[in-house]
């Protein structure tokens, strides 16, 4: 309860930055979810009443963008790259990997909060390919084995 | 030399054509009867350039530009057909293909198998593979062959995407989608719905509203037109799933409301199987509602039709042959006199119906005991509700309105052709203003939403008035009483933008009527109008209201309007019609039909609920369904429905339109004005020598103006005339109703006014059940969660009345201290609106 008050708050403030035209669909987006993190249903609901654009609209556009989230964050957020050398050295394998084990797919958070999980396309370390990032820690020349005991490191 | 621009000159495989500028090659090709292959293009929608089938070569320019987004230039020399082109095609296609079923485009047993289809079967009509219900009528199908796709060389990618089947009236199978975003762009463009985008990218875009929410959750209209501009099975009506293709069509008038729109009705054989809408600019210009696209299929096909007449014998149904109904019909009612006889009828019927209905009446009964349920719709605001038909201006004032104002309209299900409409006016810059207690269609696309509390909407109103009057006296600041100073303010900013211009139209909904206050809510909107000089559309929910009163289908109304106290007019019928009419006697229809005094016989024409009539000895039911329970009836007749005669409506407009007879009636039913003429005759009374509708019209014609050809009516709007009065009694006003602390909860009703001869749609019709869901409380989610009550909980409702239990939802819109819950026609809870408490049940 508290907390959505905040939220709606931090909307409004939002909002005041922008007039109501359906060309600010993608700023506003980009500011709710620096602010927020991802892009809550209240918050397309919101969007939606203030630029007058259907939540379907809104949903339509920022589910194209892969940098939009549409769950909260977790604790922990564990990015799996899939640039060309991870790729090559079994990058999909290990997202699928994760995929399973947490029984989530990319964007998604798990139910209890503890992990996020995302792709991306490059770390900047390609010589230690497959890499994969859970918060500031860089695991290098990842394998499948290892992960569920990386895994487990985090709360 | 303007000429020449207008016109361009250019050459499509070595035809050398002279085209309008600005045109398209393929439109361009199409007028000229050049095939080109087109997927994703529509010729009501945008281009959209999304399925390249329409390549084509042109000289001078890169590459293979797509001929539907490619307009035509001076000189252009175009090729549609060079084995370069359609070899691109084909690949394009397969690919297309290759995450599409395709057992059914490409099998080498093809040709062989439609020949297995004809031999001795088991199974239904299905051999073959046919699992798409668009067998036969699919445009990839069409373009398959055209193209002449024998295999696909990728690997069948199939999606594995579950089949939507959780909507009423249509399912959604998006594995047979190729994304040609046609659904997208009508729902977006024309209908500007915007329940359907493109969700996600890549190989993982799919077709849908935010989330996974369904379409009833997303706010969809239910109107169909993604249904009909589908070009394969992927989107595909529930009623009609294989059926196939209609062989004939008929053109007639959709009889669920009062905008009268223009339907298609799909035939097959002798069954009415879809109903499109007509391309008529007059009215619905292509479009329709939920009601009129999906319901009317359903509505008059259900297999529990009335089909013989029976009569009810010591508690058994006893099905009898047409002779004895009429003869035990006209028995009774020959031994009654005409103050122990009455008559009510829906104003849905066909003008000819009620002018029968009335003439059955006066003539054959002689009483004036002949009234249509609109009166205890409308109650005691139906003479200032009949006043702004009156002033009722046409729907195409809408096109040059700079301002609309909303009086409790929702466009969601019913009447959703004038939220089109409403739509295109806001894209050419016109202001939507909207007053509605409750979160509604136009909530969100409104410039502004006033949202008055239950029980305020006159104060509001008056103050509008006030403030819009020419010759302003005086005080500058309104006296907004109970309305709140905010709402004060912005009433004025309200004001000013209604008074600024001239171009201002009123539409009137349904929000309300039911209200007890609605005699000033109608009177103050006629204000109003006065005021700032605004055209008038009430928008009725009755699809022929307007005829009901010109046919006189009341008791104080004679045929053309006139007031059945005018001893003239009397005269002049009883000539007429060669027959003792009787003048109006003191004891005016009110008290027959609501005194209480038991009738010795009651004809219903269609559905009226039992505590919505008078008691009677003897009840006849004339209806195209058995009534509910089945013995609620003592003599049941069947009778035809409206895509089984022919006939007029008069829209809410005042345009007369026609109804087609497309199919024969089920059974042994008859049409309404022959069950009437028969059972007349038998009483022997005179002038119901009638063989067709068309007769019938014309007698009408000679006593009311504006009835000429039968079958081409003038269809134009004309505001009503009619000089009769209405009695109507005032609802008893217990004096101003407000919450307290005893009972905090202001609770406002309203009434299912789907409804077609006096049933609710969703009775017969499986779907509108789920849109028209009648006794639900809307709670505002925050006052709910104080009361812990959570949605689908069972909440009770108590007032000083009333005592009733409906399940809850919860709307975050709705205002706080309200509750709104919609009754069945017949069910009353007292004042409206009424203050209740509400507890949560068992707790």
């Amino acid at each position: 309860m508290k907390e959505r008050s905040v939220t709606n708050k931090d909307l409004i403030h939002i909002f005041s930055g922008f007039k109501s035209e359906e060309g600010n669909l993608i700023p506003i987006l980009q500011r709710v979810q620096e602010k927020r993190g991802y892009i809550s249903e209240e918050a397309i609901k919101r969007i939606s009443r203030f630029l007058k654009i259907s939540e379907n609209q809104i949903f339509g556009v920022a589910s194209f963008y892969s940098q939009f989230r549409f769950d909260a964050p977790g604790r922990n957020s564990i990015k799996v790259c899939l640039g060309t050398a991870c790729h090559v050295r079994g990058g999909q394998i290990l997202c699928e990997a994760v995929e399973r084990e947490l029984d989530i797919s990319p964007g998604q958070t798990t139910k209890d909060k503890r992990f996020d999980l995302e792709r991306v396309a490059c770390l900047g370390c390609c010589a230690l390919a497959p890499v994969i990032q859970i918060n500031d820690d860089i695991y290098s020349r990842m394998t499948v084995i290892r992960l569920k005991e990386i895994l487990d490191k985090y709360e | 030399m303007s000429k020449q621009n207008e016109k361009v000159t250019i050459n499509i495989d070595n035809q050398v054509l002279e085209v309008k500028r600005g045109l398209t090659i393929l439109q361009a090709a199409e007028r000229n009867n050049i095939y080109i292959p087109t997927l994703c293009a529509h010729q009501d929608l945008t281009p959209f350039g999304g399925c390249r089938m329409c390549i084509v070569e042109v000289e001078g320019m890169r590459g293979f530009p797509t001929a539907c987004t490619t307009p035509v230039e001076e000189g252009m020399v175009i090729r549609t057909h060079t084995a370069q082109v359609q070899a691109e095609r084909k690949e394009i296609l397969q690919l297309i293909l290759s995450e599409h079923t395709s057992s059914c485009l490409i099998c080498d047993e093809k040709d062989e198998c439609k020949e297995y289809m004809g031999t001795i079967r088991k199974a239904g009509v299905i051999t073959g593979c046919r699992y798409c219900p668009n067998d036969g009528q699919c445009e990839l199908q069409e373009v398959v062959e055209r193209l002449e796709v024998k295999e696909i060389d990728y690997p069948v990618y199939y999606r594995h995407l579950r089949v939507e089947k959780d909507d009423p009236f249509y399912d959604r199978d998006y594995n047979l989608c190729i994304l040609c975003g046609r659904c997208i762009r009508m729902c977006q463009e024309i209908r500007t719905a915007n329940t359907l985008a493109f969700k996600q990218r890549g190989r993982y875009t799919v077709i849908g509203p935010a989330y996974d929410r369904t379409h009833l959750e997303a706010g969809c209209e239910f109107c169909g037109a993604c249904v009909s501009v589908c070009p394969t099975g992927a989107l595909s009506e529930k009623v009609r799933k294989w059926d196939g293709k209609a062989d004939r069509e008929e053109i007639t008038t959709c009889p669920l409301c009062g905008v009268g729109c223009q339907i298609s009705l799909q035939v097959k054989g002798e069954e009415v199987i879809g109903s499109l809408p007509a391309e008529d600019p007059m009215v619905n210009n292509g479009q329709l509602c939920v009601k009129g696209r999906f319901c009317v299929t359903e509505l008059v096909g259900n297999y529990q039709r009335l089909r013989r007449p029976y009569k009810v014998q010591n508690g058994t149904k006893v099905d009898i042959f047409w002779e004895e109904a009429i003869e035990l019909a006209a028995e009774k009612l020959s031994a009654c006199s005409g103050e122990d006889f009455g008559m009510l009828i829906p104003p849905n019927f066909c003008n000819e119906d009620l002018y029968l209905a009335q003439k059955f009446a006066r003539v054959a009964l002689g009483s004036h005991n002949i009234d249509t349920t609109a009166r205890s719709f409308y109650e005691s605001g139906f003479n200032t509700y009949l006043d702004l038909m009156r002033m009722g201006a046409p729907l195409s004032d809408l096109q040059e309105a700079s301002v609309i104002l909303c009086i409790g309209l929702d466009t969601r299900f019913g009447r959703s052709v004038v939220g089109v409409e409403l739509r295109k006016a806001i894209a050419r810059g016109a202001k939507i203003i909207s007053i509605h207690p409750r979160h509604h269609s136009l909530s969100v696309i409104a410039d502004k939403w006033i949202q008055p509390v239950p029980g305020t909407e006159v104060s509001l109103l008056h103050s509008l008035v006030r403030l819009t009057e020419k010759k302003r006296t005086g005080t500058t600041r309104s006296k907004s009483k109970g309305i709140g100073e905010s709402l004060g303010d912005e009433l004025a900013t309200v004001a000013k933008t209604l008074k600024g211009t001239s171009a201002v139209v009123i539409l009137v909904g349904s929000e309300f009527l039911p209200y007890d206050q609605s005699p000033q809510i109608l009177e103050a909107i006629e204000r109003l109008a006065r005021n700032i000089g605004a055209g008038v559309l009430p928008l009725p929910a009755q699809s022929n209201l307007f005829g009901s009163i010109l046919m006189g289908a009341y008791p104080e109304l004679l045929p053309g309007g006139f007031s059945s106290t005018d001893k003239k007019r009397i005269a002049g019928l009883r000539k007429k019609w060669n027959a003792d009419i009787p003048h109006l006697s003191s004891r005016s229809n009110k008290e027959i039909f609501s005194s209480g005094k038991r009738l010795k016989m009651l004809y219903l024409m269609g559905e009226v609920p039992p505590n919505l009539r008078p008691p009677s000895e003897f009840l006849i039911v004339q209806n195209i369904y058995p009534p509910v329970p089945w013995d609620g009836g003592d003599l049941v007749l069947p009778s035809a429905a409206f895509t089984e005669v022919d006939g007029t409506f008069i829209n809410g407009e005042g345009r007369i339109q026609r109804v087609r007879k497309a199919v024969d009636p089920p059974g042994e039913a008859l049409p309404d004005w022959e069950i009437l003429c028969r059972i007349a005759k038998k009483m022997g009374a005179k002038g119901f020598d009638f063989s067709s509708a068309r007769e019938i019209h014309e007698e009408i014609s000679s006593l009311v103006k504006g009835f000429g050809d039968f079958d081409n009516p003038a269809r134009k709007a004309t505001s009503l005339t009619c000089e009769g009065e209405l009695t109507v009694s005032q609802r008893r006003s217990s004096g101003t109703k407000k919450a307290d602390k005893k009972l905090p909860f202001l609770l406002t009703t309203s009434m299912v006014e789907h409804t077609y001869r006096g049933f609710p749609l969703s009775t017969w019709v499986e779907g509108a059940s789920a849109l028209f869901a009648p006794g639900v409380v809307d709670i505002n989610s925050e006052d709910a969660k104080k009361a812990g009550i959570s949605e689908r909980d069972e909440v009770v409702v108590t007032s000083s009345h009333f005592e009733k239990t409906w399940p809850a939802r919860m709307v975050s819109e709705q205002p706080k201290g309200t509750l709104h819950v919609t009754l069945l026609r017949g069910e009353s809870v007292g004042p409206n609106p009424h203050p209740v408490k509400i507890r949560k049940k068992n707790v």
